[in-house]
């Protein structure tokens, strides 16, 4: 099983409320209401648990505005390494 | 000739409500436009039941109450207002008017405040083969339920709009199945238990595949169970597609003006870097700027007074409301 790494641009999040419905356990809201990996405070190298990468994948397919970055590698922080992207 | 606009407001979520009404009170003629069939932007299309508490003047108001009374409001100058309309282009003619081609129409305006947000919302797309050849049986949103009588109907997403749909066509079409890539929905629990005391056919966990037709005429859809190779085949006339909405600038990039992370870069005036096209709410950034609904009206006002003023030099920019509604009643 290969591990998922998983991001929140909080630049392009609107804070709609959708990641945190569909996967309550991967994403909250911050203090400013943007969402963020729970995992790691939004760093992105803790690998999203098992359990729950059917609730990431959905994550990331529904969120409105692509904010939700999933990759095989880590992320260190950055959503935008794009070149990894991978999907879900 | 073409009439001209004063004020075209590109966006009808909360702001672009708000401007309407806001430049109709300035006096302005008023052309308010959005690529969504209805009002409400975000709040309408992403969190309806969402509460809000930062309305000043409200503790706590859900999101489709505040669309519904900001309707009202943007309502009070009868501005002209076109939905289910994408702003594809604008130009600016020799004589300082502005040429906005939609998807329907070809507009002319002196001024121009976008309040488009996060960018032009639209459904998010089934993708698979033969889409475009049956795209008349493909619906995403649904205007007359009357279309679907006697039909048999797909319809495919897990959430609200999925299960309500679902549930208002069981009484007029002659069957509906509801398709799901996972065995929960999520739709609020009444809904669900409706679901499973009707006649609505669920299917879980299936994606569509392939849509299969006779010409234009669509026969069959075939569906596979989620990662596993178990496949089906369902009859049906018509498919509703109740996948969310993805949002983005799309044109808008195109128009000239300076783009700063996805927002427009504007001046204390509201001025976006082309005289003549203001911004307000989400879709603008400068110094400090939190994107707040009500940081977006008092934007919307001061971008209405600055156009008003681009439009009548000799104009107010200090009006106050109060008056002006005496002035009317009397």
């Amino acid at each position: 099983m290969v591990c998922k790494y998983t991001i929140v641009n909080q630049d392009t999040c609107i804070s709609c409320g959708s990641c945190g419905a569909i996967a309550p356990d991967i994403f909250a809201y911050d203090d400013a209401g943007l969402s963020y990996f729970i995992g790691d405070d939004n760093v992105g190298n803790i690998p999203v648990d098992e359990d729950v990468l059917f609730d990431l994948e959905d994550a990331h397919d529904e969120c409105p505005t692509g904010s939700i970055k999933v990759s095989n590698e880590p992320f260190n922080g950055d959503p935008l390494k794009e070149a990894f992207e991978q999907g879900a | 000739m073409k009439e001209i606009t004063d004020i075209t407001i590109i966006g009808a979520g909360p702001v672009g409500l708000f401007t309407t009404f806001y430049a109709g009170m300035r006096e302005a003629s008023v052309h308010l436009i959005d690529s969504m069939p209805s009002v409400g932007g975000q709040l309408a299309a992403l969190y309806p039941e969402k509460n809000i508490y930062d309305i000043a003047g409200f503790p706590k108001i859900k999101a489709q109450d505040l669309v519904k009374q900001l309707h009202l409001q943007a309502l009070t100058f009868s501005p002209k207002i076109t939905l289910g309309e994408a702003v594809l282009d604008v130009k600016q003619q020799e004589d300082g008017v502005f040429v906005i081609v939609t998807s329907k129409d070809v507009y002319y305006t002196r001024a121009i405040i976008i309040t488009a947000g996060a960018g032009a919302f639209e459904p998010r797309p089934l993708e698979v083969e033969n889409v475009q050849t049956h795209r008349k049986n493909i619906h995403y949103f649904i205007k007359n339920v009357a279309e679907f009588q006697n039909k048999r109907v797909l319809v495919c997403g897990g959430g609200d709009s999925a299960v309500d749909w679902s549930l208002t066509l069981e009484p007029v079409a002659e069957e509906v199945t509801l398709v799901h890539r996972r065995h929960q929905f999520r739709a609020h629990e009444s809904s669900i238990t409706e679901l499973k005391n009707s006649t609505v056919h669920v299917v879980t966990p299936f994606e569509i595949k392939k849509l299969i037709g006779n010409g234009e005429r669509l026969e069959q859809v075939l569906i596979q169970k989620v990662r596993e190779e178990e496949k089906a085949f369902i009859n049906v006339d018509q498919i509703i597609v109740s996948y969310g909405f993805i949002t983005d600038l799309g044109p808008l990039k195109e128009w000239g003006l300076e783009i700063e992370r996805n927002s427009l870069r504007v001046n204390q005036q509201m001025e976006t870097t082309i005289a003549g096209i203001y911004a307000a709410g989400d879709i603008c950034t400068y110094k400090g700027k939190p994107k707040l609904i009500a940081t977006g009206f008092g934007e919307a006002t001061i971008a209405v007074n600055q156009a008003k003023l681009m439009l009548d030099p000799k104009a107010r920019v200090n009006v106050h409301s109060t008056h002006l509604f005496e002035k009317v009643s009397n």
